[in-house]
């Protein structure tokens, strides 16, 4: 009886230090649990209940609840179905510009034996420079009196060309999308490098005595082997372009008359300017969610790949 | 259990942390915080202030400096989120009925007497008044004149435009005659810079930008011949192709160039451009009052910077007195030897007798015009807290107009009737 009593003892002693070493890591991840809440969940909840709201920054009476009627002025609204519209071409074109572009230079790059270090620091200097820089450039690049470009076609032709790049419609939009896959195509190459060099030289090998053609080995071997990579490489930069703004703001502004709105330019002008917090953070939050389906399409794409592949 | 403890305790303290950085408290009597614009010529006034910390025995810590327009918004962004942790704030005459609707400024005539106020130029001074109460106090000043080349009206054979009929004609009549490159004329673009100048012509075509119930009546006659004269500007090739991404500094940057004729422009740029080594037009321009319009009204578009002290002060009456110190005629000297236009009588007068005794007969006329402007054509932006968000629904559409999208008359209706729904959102009627 003594000894089943110790032996209840024990049991019990042992289930409650397993409790208190499951309960252990719960605990340890509260502060930052709790931080994450504060600083990213708080936020995200507030402003979404501000979006229901008729909140401005200048009102002195509390926000009153509106339902759904922000989110209905928005479609509504003459700017913002076409911002949202020229949000999505410029997520696909620059995102699917710097997928081409990335891998090309990333095969290329892969064939070089001997300076490939230093090739890849230059590669990456654009991704170096603060969005905001890299927008003064470019518009400085496209300025219609002093710009590189009307000066170089000035040399070219020997008579004075000036074409006002950032307010002709499409140039305004090109001259954006151009900025944008300067800035971020290394980041694309550089994903696609390690995953072109994470491949196995024997597949390369068995199609290289299959007799293929380099053109044949980088459509049929080395881009379904990079496959996840890039989806993954997708699934960001489409995150990053559907936040679009530093570089935007600065060259055009979205402007002239819209011509280069995009969502975020706006809600700025919107949230700040115009002082409506509570239709900014409407639009802010459609924002979120097409940027969580394109997202979600990368994944899926990804996870069913890697089904399929059994990898 | 000392664990569970440990860790609550941790997460209060983070908790405690974090609610603390919300609830921030207004400086400790010894001290005077203030929030002001920042950047080249704002910041030399700024060395005077160790003056009046020697006679207080106060500390002023600049809590924050940015431009006109990151400074907007932070007080915009403090008042409303109950975040005020200074004392002085910066304020705008463009501005400042945002703060007024904010709750975030108090009104000053409390704290300034009659006496006190007597030196600053009466126009300014009111333009910062609402609802017949004080709420800023003027630091300086600025209103746009015509600048044109002196040297390319005389080859051209121009005579000085005095409406805007006159104004437009002379510029498309020079266009052609012009090498590539070199305009007519050119605005801002965009932003309130080109809502203002839009808002300029419209007040001198006889059209009000709102009406007395806030009603917008910028889409009446004289705000469509105001917008039909920028369409046709822009058409007749008299304006850069570029001028609707151009700010001021743009513009500023393309006279100083010697690639415009004419055009109006604020008297604070008047030192650079008369630097040769940084102008080419130094010594080749002159200046002249506003164009008017059909309505007799000359242009006058101005804006004052100024001072305000904030409600959550719990000093005001030191706020008020660091004001009367930084607003005075001593202070205001540091800013006018700069060549920038301040609001005391008694500076003006002083610096004009010193332009006069210095043989500059330019820098005379311009001291003299622009003490005329401000006495009889400073005209602020409509003094409503929603200047702003109606010249962000304006403006791309005067720009739409500009670049032939829209008919003068389609533009202007459709901006007037967002800006009258804005309004109504905003409880104006």
């Amino acid at each position: 009886m003594g000894s089943k009593e110790k032996q209840k003892k024990e049991k019990q002693k042992h289930s409650s230090v397993m409790l208190e070493e499951r309960r252990l890591p719960v605990f340890l991840l509260l502060p930052a649990a709790a931080l994450i809440i504060f600083v990213i969940a708080f936020p995200m909840i507030y402003s979404l209940y501000l979006s229901f709201t008729n909140f401005t920054l200048v009102s002195q009476s509390a926000p009153k609840f509106v339902g759904f009627r922000n989110y209905m002025l928005l479609f509504q609204d003459s700017v913002f179905l076409p911002a949202l519209g020229r949000t999505v071409l410029y997520i696909m074109i620059t995102v699917n510009i710097e997928l081409v572009l990335g891998l090309f230079i990333a095969n290329a790059m892969s064939h070089v034996v001997r300076g490939q270090g230093i090739l890849r620091t230059i590669l990456m200097m654009p991704m170096m420079f603060a969005p905001i820089l890299v927008g003064f450039q470019f518009k400085w690049i496209f300025n219609d009196q002093v710009g590189l470009v009307n000066n170089i076609l000035f040399e070219i032709f020997q008579k004075p060309v000036i074409i006002p790049w950032l307010i002709q419609k499409p140039l305004g939009f090109i001259t954006i999308l151009v900025a944008e896959v300067w800035m971020s195509t290394p980041f694309m190459v550089i994903i696609f490098l390690a995953g072109i060099l994470s491949i196995s030289p024997d597949i390369i090998d068995a199609a290289e005595v299959d007799g293929t053609t380099e053109w044949q080995k980088f459509i049929h071997v080395i881009v379904p082997s990079v496959a996840p990579f890039i989806y993954i490489a997708l699934a960001v930069r489409s995150l990053d372009v559907a936040r679009a703004y530093d570089l935007v703001s600065i060259m055009t502004g979205g402007g002239p008359a819209h011509r280069t709105e995009l969502i975020w330019t706006y809600v700025y002008r919107l949230a700040f300017t115009s002082q409506n917090f509570a239709i900014g953070s409407a639009m802010s939050y459609i924002t979120v969610l097409i940027a969580i389906a394109f997202t979600f399409y990368f994944f899926r794409q990804l996870i069913k790949m890697r089904k399929g592949s059994g990898v | 259990m000392k664990k569970l403890l440990t860790i609550t305790l941790a997460l209060l303290l983070v908790a405690g942390f974090a609610f603390a950085g919300g609830t921030q408290e207004v400086a400790a009597p010894s001290v005077l915080k203030c929030a002001f614009v920042g950047g080249a010529n704002y910041e030399e006034l700024y060395k005077e202030i160790p003056k009046w910390e020697a006679k207080t025995g106060m500390k002023v810590e600049i809590v924050y400096k940015g431009d006109g327009f990151q400074i907007d918004k932070k007080l915009k962004m403090d008042f409303a989120a109950g975040s005020v942790d200074y004392d002085v704030c910066w304020d705008h005459s463009s501005f400042f009925t945002q703060y007024i609707k904010a709750d975030g400024i108090v009104p000053l005539d409390d704290y300034f007497s009659a006496d006190e106020l007597k030196d600053f130029i009466p126009m300014i001074l009111n333009s910062g008044k609402r609802d017949g109460k004080l709420w800023i106090i003027p630091r300086h000043f600025d209103i746009s004149c015509l600048h044109y080349r002196t040297d390319l009206f005389q080859d051209f054979g121009l005579t000085v435009p005095e409406t805007w009929d006159a104004f437009k004609a002379t510029a498309l009549k020079v266009q052609p005659n012009l090498p590539a490159g070199v305009y007519a004329t050119e605005f801002a673009g965009k932003e309130e810079a080109l809502t203002g100048r839009f808002y300029e012509v419209l007040s001198c075509e006889g059209a009000e930008y709102f009406d007395k119930n806030w009603k917008p009546g910028f889409n009446a006659p004289g705000g469509v011949k105001a917008a039909t004269m920028f369409q046709d500007l822009y058409k007749a090739g008299a304006m850069p192709p570029g001028m609707t991404s151009f700010v001021w500094e743009d513009v500023v940057k393309n006279w100083v160039a010697g690639n415009i004729v004419m055009y109006t422009e604020w008297y604070g740029w008047y030192s650079y451009f008369q630097d040769p080594s940084a102008s080419k037009v130094a010594g080749l321009f002159d200046i002249a009052r506003q164009p008017k319009g059909d309505a007799g009204v000359y242009g006058g578009w101005a804006g004052q910077h100024a001072f305000s002290i904030t409600k959550a002060s719990k000093q005001k009456e030191t706020a008020a007195d660091f004001i009367k110190f930084i607003t005075s005629a001593e202070s205001q000297m540091v800013e006018a030897n700069l060549g920038i236009l301040v609001t005391s009588n008694s500076v003006w007068a002083k610096i004009i007798v010193e332009a006069k005794q210095a043989g500059d007969p330019l820098a005379v006329k311009r001291l003299e015009l622009a003490q005329f402007q401000a006495a009889n054509d400073f005209r602020t932006p409509p003094l409503v807290a929603e200047w702003l968000p109606s010249s962000d629904i304006v403006y791309p559409l005067v720009q739409a107009i500009i670049l032939g999208d829209k008919t003068p008359k389609e533009g202007l209706d459709e901006a007037a009737a967002k800006v009258e729904a804005m309004m109504k959102d905003r409880g104006y009627y």
